[in-house]
């Protein structure tokens, strides 16, 4: 009897242990990012108050941004808030580009959305966002018109260029011997085992092409597959793809990896200040680059919000802050003296000729959108 | 008749929610199998296109292949350590069990990813292994492939899984009637033969129930292969969270998780001609 309940304990105590443990994995285990909720944040939204002082722009329920995180600051907008101090804008962020669109494609209301530029005919082939109206925003005139231009779709502009970074090659300066100087350097048996890259289709698309030396956004069928074999002959340089920047640092850092593809220049400048040994190229095919912008929803209701949110955001103070800040590049020329010197330099800023011979990611269509990602997918399924 | 309302009353809540939160789910995921697109126009549109992509595209399917190696692996691996563990603590380990199983399941408290992240310390090229086999002149060069390759994801699966490989080999090893071993002995039976015929055969359940308690959500795993299985180390699941998040191929995905459950539902079935899977429940 004493042996029966002895027992009976130890059991109970081993499902209680197995439970809890379970339900502390299952907390544990990073969230699934295909469908999460809605979070807003910055609760409290403005309801119409009857105070407000101008007549032209009131919020007709909450003034929402679908939006990447740390791009809410206060200290980005602050002219909005002196005109506007009863509007508190919400939040509802996105951790990647496809999350974001995702979302926002499934009926989400926004106001004002965030995307980087791969995605943004997406946007408006679904009907997402309406064009806009530059004459109404005082700072359009500094905004880069290298940038602006990518921002027009189908003769219309669609989107606010804001922030810009380059990507392209780091490398281990002390474990290197032949340092890379094009992105076909890539292949060079040296690396073997030693690369790391993006994970994501479409920058390997863009840098395979760059250095089979096609055009990487009129690519023809046949040079498609050519791609993909290329692709598939590094892989025995591949050590693993890295998915983001605090991962590119670990990586240079720990040694793992000697040289990794697509790097976003703010790992270059946390290698620099962590006394890594590192040196980031300019491929003789020219870096690649990111660009992001702002549009507004065809739904909103609070168009002029919208609008005043999006000149502050480029009023120059403004959008120096945001530079300073997230070390990345902006797209207010004006603003470029206000911003540090230290991060001008490490984002060549200064030298309007990488900027030319940067390669900037395009709008992609539906068609070429699922065409690098199952590519991709291929690559990464074979053995 | 009134026992019997009580037990449906009992049981309605788990149906409700397994029917909500899992068979529905699934109807849904078998239906955006057969859309065209994730969004839009191609939403509406129904076809048979991504089931003949999926198919005739043969690196889906050794990926596949190479995932439940890799499950299997770990499962055979975690249940051969896991054995002598669950004996040791069922025959041996006497009033100090409870205490020893929470010590064996104390780590599994702390965050699954913190446990594999530390993988990284142990495997890494600055890593204590690396560190080792350096010092010792066993290698010349810090290799980053001890912990991004197929290996490590084996290596890191099987510490995670021990401690859920040892309860149900544990349980089963505590059902056995310590008299028959008594009598085994009484009979002129040395020890190692009375573990042969007796103890093994009689705990074999709980170790089926083990090995299928890893091999299962093994198969289907992406957290661990993508922090430690670099390009080698991929697998399947990986394959499947890319097409939710950043593919946004909302039906390749359907597809891909609806031939990994057809799978695991062969492997069971099989299985299940040789030993009842109500036996793994311990019943």
């Amino acid at each position: 009897m004493r042996d029966f309940r002895r027992k009976r304990s130890v059991l109970s105590a081993l499902c209680l242990l197995v439970i809890t443990s379970f339900v502390l994995i299952a907390c544990s285990a990073p969230p699934p990012a295909a469908a999460p909720p809605p979070t807003t944040a910055s609760a409290g939204a403005a309801t119409a108050p009857a105070e407000s002082t101008t007549a032209s722009a009131q919020a007709n329920g909450p003034f929402v941004l679908l939006d990447w995180a740390g791009f809410e600051l206060p200290e980005y907008y602050p002219t909005f808030t002196e005109k506007h101090p009863d509007v508190a804008p919400e939040y509802a962020f996105f951790a990647e580009d496809p999350e974001g669109f995702a979302k926002a494609a499934s009926g989400f209301q926004f106001d004002l959305v965030h995307p980087c530029i791969s995605y943004w005919e997406l946007y408006v082939s679904e009907g997402l966002i309406q064009p806009i109206d530059t004459s109404r925003l005082k700072n359009w005139s500094g905004v880069s018109e290298k940038l602006a231009a990518y921002g027009m779709i189908d003769g219309k502009q669609y989107f606010v260029p804001y922030d810009w970074g380059f990507e392209s090659i780091i490398y281990r300066t002390d474990k290197v011997k032949t340092p890379p100087t094009s992105w076909a350097d890539l292949w060079n048996p040296e690396y073997k085992g030693h690369l790391s890259m993006y994970d994501s289709g479409e920058a390997a698309h863009i840098i395979t092409a760059l250095a089979l030396g096609f055009d990487p956004w009129n690519t023809t069928p046949e040079q498609d597959e050519q791609i993909k074999q290329k692709l598939l002959e590094l892989k025995p340089n591949l050590l693993n793809y890295w998915s983001d920047s605090t991962e590119v640092s670990q990586l240079l850092a720990s040694g793992d990896a000697w040289v990794i593809a697509s790097a976003w220049n703010d790992a270059y400048v946390t290698a620099k200040n962590e006394g890594v040994p590192a040196e980031y190229i300019t491929p003789k095919e020219g870096r690649v680059g990111f660009l992001c912008g702002y549009a507004i929803s065809s739904k909103t209701k609070n168009l002029d919000l919208a609008y005043d949110y999006l000149d502050a955001l480029l009023e120059p103070e403004a959008i120096a802050a945001m530079g300073n800040t997230n070390g990345y590049g902006i797209s207010n020329i004006k603003a470029i003296p206000l911003v540090d010197p230290e991060l001008v330099a490490a984002m060549d800023m200064d030298k309007p000729e990488i900027l030319e011979s940067t390669q900037f990611y395009r709008p992609l269509d539906d068609a070429q959108r699922e065409q690098f990602t199952s590519m991709w997918s291929e690559i990464k399924a074979a053995p | 008749m009134e026992n019997r309302s009580r037990i449906t009353i009992l049981m309605l809540p788990p149906a409700l929610w397994l029917v909500l939160l899992f068979i529905v789910p699934l109807g849904i995921m078998a239906v955006f199998s057969f859309r065209e697109g994730s969004f839009g126009a191609e939403r509406e549109q129904f076809t048979l296109e991504n089931y003949q992509h999926f198919f005739a595209n043969r690196s889906y399917l050794n990926l596949l292949g190479t995932s439940a190696w890799i499950a299997f692996q770990t499962a055979l691996i975690a249940v051969v350590l896991s054995y002598p563990l669950a004996y040791f603590l069922s025959f041996r380990a006497g009033e100090a069990r409870v205490t020893l199983l929470t010590i064996l399941i104390v780590p599994a408290w702390t965050s699954f990813l913190l446990r594999i992240l530390s993988w990284k310390l142990i495997l890494g090229s600055g890593g204590v292994l690396n560190t080792f086999l350096l010092s010792l002149g066993v290698i010349q060069e810090a290799s980053p492939l001890l912990i991004y390759s197929r290996a490590a994801v084996v290596v890191t699966l099987v510490y995670v899984w021990i401690p859920f490989a040892t309860l149900p080999i544990f349980s089963a090893l505590e059902r056995i009637d310590r008299r028959l071993l008594e009598a085994a002995a009484d009979l002129g039976c040395p020890p190692w033969e009375a573990f042969l015929r007796v103890t093994l055969p009689l705990s074999l359940p709980g170790v089926i129930a083990a090995f299928f308690f890893v091999f299962i959500p093994t198969l289907g795993e992406w957290v661990t292969p993508a922090l430690v299985g670099g390009a080698q180390g991929i697998m399947y699941g990986n394959l499947i969270q890319d097409q939710f998040v950043r593919a946004l191929n909302w039906p390749l995905g359907a597809i891909m998780s609806l031939v990994l459950m057809a799978l695991v539902l062969v492997i069971l079935i099989i299985f299940n001609r040789f030993i009842r899977i109500s036996d793994l429940a311990g019943a």
